[in-house]
């Protein structure tokens, strides 16, 4: 017998309750899991679909919310005049509510633009040119719309004939509805606006110089700015308030967690009174006991921790084919967000210790002898 | 039994009760206890010695103390005025008693007290976690003791799974863990039927004897109080009469 196996069987002892408490915190980490993997997996996914496209820089007005707002095309060309810049292109991007979906991502591009390139065209084909009223679809958004080549999909109350399906090597591109940019301004009355601007820069380009980039497309555009690619995600404002929100969500169900667990671990110290003033008798000292509580709140939320990961893991994967989130974000079901997760479940259990530790550390051997 | 007992606490008490000499295990020096704040005075002054080796029975009424004085020699408990001292040194100047109890005494109680969910083999070793045996010589230094008390067919049942004499021959095993030199029993043979408590007397006596260690035995029973060495009386928080048994004792034993 080992001081563990002691921790084990006070666990034990009172399987019900161990295992109601267990289920508590495995709901608690569930919720931190999904919650904070959907943030994190909905930065991934654009930052990949920015690389996938080969994304260098990013001009916007990022200060709206999860959708920058609308500016002047002219600042296209504007851009594509500075130094080190090697290709732009302009879209104009929403998110809109598309017949049964809630929210899928539109993307009206610059005909003839880079963002076209790595689009290829698994059923039908690409739209005949800049002015066809006609869609491309996502692999995803095609399953999750249930659109074919030859349907029609309902824009803004304007009927598009789906013309091909395309594979764009990220979820936020199969997940997107793919249109020319002059048909969609036209559709959502944007003429003459987009909200992004693209570019690439020529090869070899140091930092230094496109930080100097960066800084001369703010003189040409004060509201917006520039932002290196893999920056983009995480200045946005609307990725800011739900990064915010998830982790809030997530605090709240920690510390339901942490009430939980400091409840079970007060009953199992009063509850054993007698059984600690026995190990006190017998000669265990008072910080045997309080290790022996807090190894035991520990380990109760270690395990809490495990199966919550399990749990959010598959709850991810349920949440993953539900027509809000398919095709929009990949979540993110990382190593680290794992043990970030179980992590927190075993601080969870420890923090909830303390004040049963230190109760049963006040117990004398006499009095928890006469209990 | 080398013990670092801080002496400071005792400077003021005078030498006489500090008897360091090897021999004398108990001093107690106007030992005082009260409960709920001196409405109840369990202890009202007791002075003593227990030697080395010796057999002390505390008899008395109930509530009369014994048990007070039998947790104040287990430090489970302290004096409210008075000092113990455990072979010179006081036990009342002990930060933690927790190594003083798990080393040099053995305790058995009436009620056995065996913790409820582990064997008979689990609850010997419980002692031994304040020792550097490792977990190998935890389970194989029970194994011996149990069998030594005629438990080695009951090495895996839990208490509940055991008779009251049973039970109360696991708490002998737990208490003899760590080797004490001083064995404290209170009420030991009270939850047993007659047969049961002669077995678990002879074996408690047999203990002192044979490994020459100290026995104070609180009882109620006189015919188990004439198997000492030296009996105790106690009334009302005080001794009432100390002496030694006639000379025949030890023939009785055999």
């Amino acid at each position: 017998m080992t001081f563990f196996t002691i921790v084990v069987r006070g666990l034990l002892r009172r399987p019900v309750r161990t295992a109601l408490t267990l289920v508590g915190i495995s709901i608690g980490i569930a919720a931190v899991v999904a919650l904070v993997g959907m943030a994190w997996g909905y930065e991934k996914s654009i930052t990949k679909q920015l690389h996938v496209i080969g994304i260098d820089l990013v001009v916007s007005n990022m200060s709206g919310g999860i959708m920058p707002k609308v500016y002047d095309e002219s600042l296209k060309d504007k851009v594509a005049k500075l130094p080190n810049v090697a290709e732009v292109t302009s879209v104009l991007m929403q998110m809109l509510s598309i017949e049964d979906a809630p929210m899928m991502m539109v993307s009206g591009r610059e005909w003839g633009g880079f963002t076209w390139k790595q689009l290829k065209v698994i059923d039908g084909r690409m739209p005949r040119d800049a002015t066809e009223h006609a869609v491309v679809l996502g692999r995803l958004a095609a399953e999750v719309l249930k659109k074919k080549v030859g349907d029609t999909v309902e824009i803004e109350t304007k009927e598009l004939p789906v013309v091909g399906i395309v594979d764009g090597q990220a979820v936020v591109e199969n997940g997107a509805i793919i249109l020319a940019l002059p048909v969609f301004q036209e559709i959502t009355e944007n003429q003459g606006k987009v909200n992004f601007v693209d570019i690439r820069v020529t090869p070899n380009t140091t930092k230094d110089e496109i930080n100097v980039l960066c800084d001369r497309i703010k003189g040409i555009f004060p509201a917006g700015r520039a932002m290196i690619a893999r920056e983009v995600v995480g200045s946005s404002q609307g990725f800011r308030i739900a990064r915010a929100m998830s982790w809030s969500t997530s605090i709240l169900a920690i510390v339901v967690g942490i009430l939980g667990v400091a409840n079970t671990m007060l009953m199992t110290v009063f509850e054993r009174t007698h059984e600690i003033g026995i190990l006190l008798a017998v000669g265990w000292k008072r910080r045997r006991i309080v290790s022996m509580v807090l190894c035991e709140s520990a380990l109760l939320g270690l395990l809490g921790g495990v199966t919550g990961v399990a749990l959010g893991a598959v709850g991810l994967k349920v949440l993953e084919t539900t027509p809000f989130v398919h095709g929009l974000l990949e979540p993110d079901l990382s190593a680290e967000l794992l043990f970030v997760s179980v992590a927190i479940a075993v601080a969870v259990g420890i923090v909830s210790g303390l004040y049963p530790a230190w109760r049963s550390s006040r117990l004398g051997p006499s009095l928890a002898l006469h209990a | 039994m080398a013990h670092d007992f801080p002496t400071a606490m005792t400077q003021h008490f005078s030498d006489s009760y500090r008897d360091a000499s090897k021999d004398c295990v108990f001093a107690a020096a106007e030992l005082k206890k009260d409960f709920d704040d001196g409405q109840v005075q369990a202890l009202r002054g007791v002075d003593f010695r227990i030697m080395q080796g010796e057999f002390v029975a505390i008899i008395g009424p109930s509530g009369c103390g014994k048990t007070t004085l039998l947790q104040m020699l287990g430090a489970l408990d302290r004096p409210s005025q008075g000092t113990l001292f455990y072979r010179g040194g006081a036990l009342g100047a002990l930060r933690d008693p927790a190594e003083y109890r798990a080393r040099e005494i053995g305790i058995i109680f009436q009620a056995f007290h065996l913790l409820p969910t582990f064997t008979a083999l689990e609850n010997v070793q419980i002692p031994m976690f304040e020792t550097k045996r490792s977990a190998s010589e935890r389970a194989a230094r029970s194994v011996e003791l149990l069998m030594a008390v005629g438990l080695g067919h009951r090495l895996h049942h839990l208490p509940s799974k055991l008779s009251g004499g049973e039970r109360q021959r696991v708490a002998i095993a737990r208490s003899l863990a760590n080797g004490p030199s001083v064995l404290l029993a209170d009420e030991p043979t009270g939850n047993l039927d007659s047969e049961n408590a002669e077995l678990i007397l002879s074996l408690i006596i047999r203990l002192h004897r044979e490994q020459n260690m100290t026995l104070v035995l609180v009882t109620h029973d006189l015919t188990i109080a004439q198997r000492a060495s030296r009996t105790i009386q106690m009334k009302d928080g005080r001794i009432a009469s100390d002496r030694k048994s006639p000379p025949h004792y030890k023939r009785r034993l055999t």
